[in-house]
């Protein structure tokens, strides 16, 4: 597979990005970075850059959904690097393999998501026992031994966080059903399988990067949701499943 | 000295030789005598052979005599009395009625005693006589004692006095006991409460001396008692609790008596129970739900009958200290961040904490784009008029996390007033930081506000990243109190905390204290305040200036090495913010809670400054109150040590219900006020049975080997006792036996004719 290199186009809409986040527009304003949604990135020895823009398009549009505020930029960090503890929020994502991650960054990964962190996993290929699929397992086999990747069940917080959802797609709908590493009660990694980014990507003339099949555009939006969700899930753990809301929310699925 | 000094003799042996040496020759002397059996044993003639070994025997025997050296031993012996210990119960039970002249129990002992006397007299010529009563100490006493004064114990405690008697013994200072003569009406409210059984039975055992027991006392008194209360110690507000109460009727067969609970005065619950036997104990059980916290006096009731044996026994106090279950938090969330994901999270995972929560996850501005959002959206309506007008004072605390909007479906301007009254009255407050709070996108609570700590000083916020710093107030407080070890741990504990991303700059109004504060930037002079807490009205509130508390909880694992300093200090800021009451600055106890009758009321204060300094030479001033009037009964007046503490004491009271309001205050500061409540008994256990515990007294007498009479009788039986007297040794002198003449004389003649006639017959 060829090496992804960001085009000029890209890096001159990166740039763009970058200045158009200087100046977003903020009505209120909180301390830096610490007080807004950030999407980090995990930098992986493989292609793990193939969606930045999905993520960027996917702070957006949390800005512009809900009430939350974020920085609209993909903050690259290394596995092992103390600053993953400023980012409750990461994405690990790849084109391919994912090649074995270090003690090191295995232990800091382990730290991070031990004391609170959330690590959204996207195999950009869409893979199914080989590449990212199955690096990305073998490297949660040492990164939470205790802790399997279970189906998330369809009445899990995540699919009422703030959409209410009965599907997962992503760019792709390989698989019907997310995976997620619990710790406790919360679940401390969310998989998935069918490209999410993907789905998000916009190239740098704002048009959507990717075709999203079978379902086309509609399905394009339930992936956006299903960012959104993940999100707000990330942000508000089981806010969804306090007592006050679960009658309102049963009457809306019914 | 003449022979009549010595009244005794006996044998003994004055040889000089040793034990080993007498033994050793002794063997020969066997062996000697053997030695002829066997040589004789083919003699033919029967008659020979007898003489032969008679002879041989008698001379081995003389030797034997005089290899011993014996000697009389004539003695001056003096004959020891053994002891016998009579012991009469002095507790007060011994004061009810024992007949029908109105005798007390203790008078009948009495009187039986003066009327054995002269058998008494008769038993000291071979036993030291001892009579003792317990109370449940052990002191002599005598019958005229036992007639004049009444007897006063407050508890029943036989083995203990039993064990007393023994030890006696034991200690060397006195003889050995040969017998304990048990005078009681076996109403034990101690180890032999519960019969005689188990350890207790075996502790009697152990004693091995005989004791007689002596019931005194008539089963038919007519009694009503509430014989027993069980319940916790302490109770969780509006949970259910069960109070198990026994009541005890004799002679009340086929009445039913009414049961009341009553809290300080006013009945909370009442039962009958219907009594079918001459004396029967009835369990009743009730069940409350306290509603409020605090330390409050119950009393548990039945009526009382004239013609009953006590009256005092027919009420029962104790104290209950009900406290909250758990808190109840009303987090209010502007939007979701980072900050309210952690605290979110501890909440939650808090078994203490009941977290009801709302977050505002969209805005009016917020495109959502859909079609039909009421059915694609989770979203619920903010139930503002729910939760800020009819059910605030549910909650126990208030947070409002980074919410202020001037948008009309979300700004809360109308319900200021009830939140500002909700703290005035005893809420507690939290504001946590932000913008939408403290910075640049905040709202106006003019009302609010006036309760807050902090007032926003319309500055930009800085967001330069900086170490919150203790101040000396957040040294001692306990909110900032993150890690146990002193002002040093805490000061250590949050200079290793993480750098936070900027702070809102905001001033602290008067009367505040400011816990945390920038360490560069400034207000008016003054570090800008990070964290400043008060109180207001009868309430309390508190202020954080940043929205990264965060920080604490996940950055600060960056390096490894966990900490729990944001579990602690929000645990810590919720706590004081609840009052929780190891939290308060003045502590009132009364020590101990409940009380027998008689006894002083003690009352422990603990003074601190606002700031959780010890308040040291304090004035407090402490009131007991009785619940049943409200009216001051008694005031106490004392200066705190350099601890912040004092004690005071209240002669003792009437019995019933009591409060303990203390108040203190250091020059013209005022500390605050707290209070207790303190129940005294209006009888103890002692009285509160009036019944005779016959079976008690015998099974007692039965396991030690003695035996058991009932009183009134006539004459001292023939009791079981350890017998004999020992004898000691006085003076002694020794008179040899062996050295006369004769015998030698005997020895001789026995060897010579054995010799001779072995001659004779051909063995020589």
């Amino acid at each position: 597979m060829a090496r992804w290199m960001p085009s000029r186009r890209a890096a001159l809409a990166g740039l763009c990005g970058a200045v158009a986040s200087a100046v977003w527009p903020r009505p209120a304003r909180a301390f830096g970075d610490g007080a807004r949604f950030v999407p980090a990135v995990l930098q992986h020895k493989g292609r793990w850059d193939a969606r930045l823009s999905g993520l960027r398009r996917l702070a957006w549009e949390l800005g512009r959904r809900t009430s939350v505020e974020m920085v609209p930029d993909a903050r690259p960090l290394a596995l092992n690097s103390p600053k993953l503890f400023e980012y409750p929020f990461v994405y690990l994502g790849g084109d391919g393999g994912l090649p074995a991650l270090s003690e090191d960054e295995v232990e800091n990964l382990r730290r991070y998501l031990t004391f609170g962190g959330f690590l959204l996993a996207d195999a950009n290929d869409g893979s199914e026992g080989t590449g990212f699929d199955a690096d990305f397992r073998r490297e949660m086999q040492r990164l939470l031994p205790q802790s399997p990747l279970t189906p998330v069940p369809s009445e899990h917080v995540i699919f009422k966080s703030f959409y209410l959802l009965e599907s997962v797609p992503g760019r792709l709908l390989r698989k019907p059903q997310i995976e997620s590493c619990n710790l406790g009660k919360r679940a401390a990694v969310v998989y998935t399988q069918n490209d999410l980014a993907g789905a998000w990507s916009r190239d740098e003339s704002g048009d959507y990067e990717l075709e999203v099949t079978p379902g086309g555009e509609s399905q394009r939006e339930i992936a956006i949701r299903l960012g959104i969700n993940l999100c707000m899930y990330s942000l508000c753990l089981d806010y969804k499943d306090d007592a006050v809301h679960l009658p309102l929310i049963m009457q809306k699925r019914r | 000295m003449t022979s009549s000094t010595y009244n005794a003799w006996k044998l003994v042996s004055l040889s000089p030789l040793p034990p080993w040496a007498l033994v050793g020759l002794g063997v020969a002397l066997a062996l000697g005598v053997a030695l002829a059996v066997v040589g004789l044993r083919k003699e033919a003639l029967r008659a020979r052979r007898a003489v032969l070994w008679t002879l041989r025997i008698l001379a081995g025997v003389a030797a034997l005599f005089f290899l011993l050296e014996p000697g009389v031993r004539n003695m001056q012996v003096a004959t020891v009395k053994n002891r016998l210990a009579i012991l009469v119960d002095r507790s007060a039970s011994m004061a009810f009625p024992a007949d029908g002249d109105g005798h007390t129990r203790s008078q009948v002992v009495a009187r039986y005693l003066e009327s054995v006397a002269p058998e008494l007299a008769a038993l000291s010529e071979r036993f030291s006589l001892e009579i003792d009563g317990f109370d449940p100490a052990l002191a002599p006493l005598s019958t005229q004692a036992l007639n004049a004064e009444p007897p006063r114990g407050g508890r029943t405690d036989l083995l203990s006095a039993l064990r007393a008697v023994k030890a006696q013994e034991q200690s060397g200072a006195q003889k050995r006991l040969s017998g304990i003569l048990l005078f009681s009406d076996g109403a034990d409210n101690a180890e032999l409460q519960q019969g005689v059984a188990g350890r207790a039975r075996a502790a009697l055992s152990d004693l091995e001396v005989p004791i007689s027991t002596f019931v005194v006392g008539r089963d038919a008194l007519k009694d009503l008692a509430v014989e027993t209360v069980k319940v916790d110690d302490f109770a969780f507000v509006r949970n259910m609790i069960t109070v198990e109460v026994e009541v005890r009727g004799r002679g009340f067969s086929g009445q039913t008596i009414p049961v009341v609970l009553r809290r300080e005065g006013q009945v909370v619950a009442s039962k009958s129970v219907q009594l079918n036997s001459s004396d029967e104990m009835v369990p009743v059980s009730f069940q409350l739900t306290p509603d409020q916290t605090g330390r409050f006096v119950y009393t548990v009731a039945v009526p009382v009958f004239p013609e009953e044996a006590v009256a005092e026994n027919n009420s029962r106090s104790f104290v209950l200290k009900v406290i909250r279950d758990r808190v109840r938090v009303l987090l209010v969330v502007g939007r979701p961040t980072w900050d309210e994901r952690f605290l979110r999270g501890l909440l939650r995972q808090d078994p203490n904490v009941d977290l009801i929560s709302f977050y505002i996850l969209r805005t009016m501005s917020d495109d959502v784009n859909t079609v039909n959002p009421d059915r694609e959206l989770s979203l619920i309506p903010f139930p503002m008029d729910e939760i800020f007008d009819k059910k605030l004072r549910t909650f126990d605390v208030v947070i409002f996390q980074n919410f202020g909007y001037t948008d009309p479906a979300l700004t809360i301007t109308q319900y200021e007033d009830n939140l500002e009254r909700y703290i005035n009255d005893g809420g507690a407050f939290l504001m946590i930081g932000g913008d939408r709070s403290f910075g640049e996108g905040r709202v106006s609570f003019n009302t609010l506000g006036r309760a807050m700590p902090l007032e926003p000083t319309g500055l930009p916020a800085s967001v330069e990243p900086f170490k919150p710093r203790l101040t000396p107030e957040g040294a001692r407080h306990p909110v900032t109190a993150v890690q146990s070890g002193g002002v040093s741990a805490s000061e250590s504990s949050w200079a290793s905390m993480p750098e936070l991303p900027g702070a809102n700059l905001t001033r602290a109004r008067p009367g505040a204290t400011v816990l945390l504060d920038h360490p560069v930037l400034q207000v008016d002079g003054k570090p800008a305040p990070v964290l400043a807490v008060w109180e207001y009205g009868r309430g309390r509130a508190a202020a954080l200036t940043v929205d990264s508390s965060w920080y604490w909880a996940f950055t600060s694992h960056r390096s490894g090495s966990p900490t729990r300093h944001y579990d602690r200090f929000w645990g810590n800021a919720l706590r004081w913010l609840v009052r929780d009451p190891d939290l308060t600055t003045l502590k009132v106890t009364a020590d101990p809670p409940a009380l027998e009758p008689g006894k002083p009321v003690g009352v422990v204060v603990v003074a601190r400054m606002p700031d959780y300094q010890p308040a040291a030479e304090a004035e407090v001033k402490v009131d007991l109150v009785s619940v049943g009037t409200q009216k001051v009964i008694a005031t106490q007046v004392a200066l705190t040590g350099p601890d912040g503490m004092a004690r005071v004491e209240f002669p003792p009271p009437e019995p019933g219900p009591y409060r303990v309001v203390g108040t203190a205050k250091k020059g013209e500061r005022e500390l605050g006020e707290g209070e207790d409540a303190v129940a005294v008994r209006a009888v103890g256990p002692e009285l509160s049975d009036a019944s005779v515990h016959s079976d008690l007294m015998e099974r007692i007498a039965s396991v030690t080997g003695g035996k058991s009479y009932r009183l009134p009788m006539s004459g001292l039986p023939d009791v079981p006792l350890l017998d004999p007297p020992v004898v000691e040794v006085g003076r002694s002198k020794d008179q040899p036996l062996w050295d006369r003449w004769y015998y030698l004389v005997a020895l001789v003649a026995l060897l010579g004719t054995e010799w001779f006639l072995r001659r004779r017959f051909g063995y020589v």
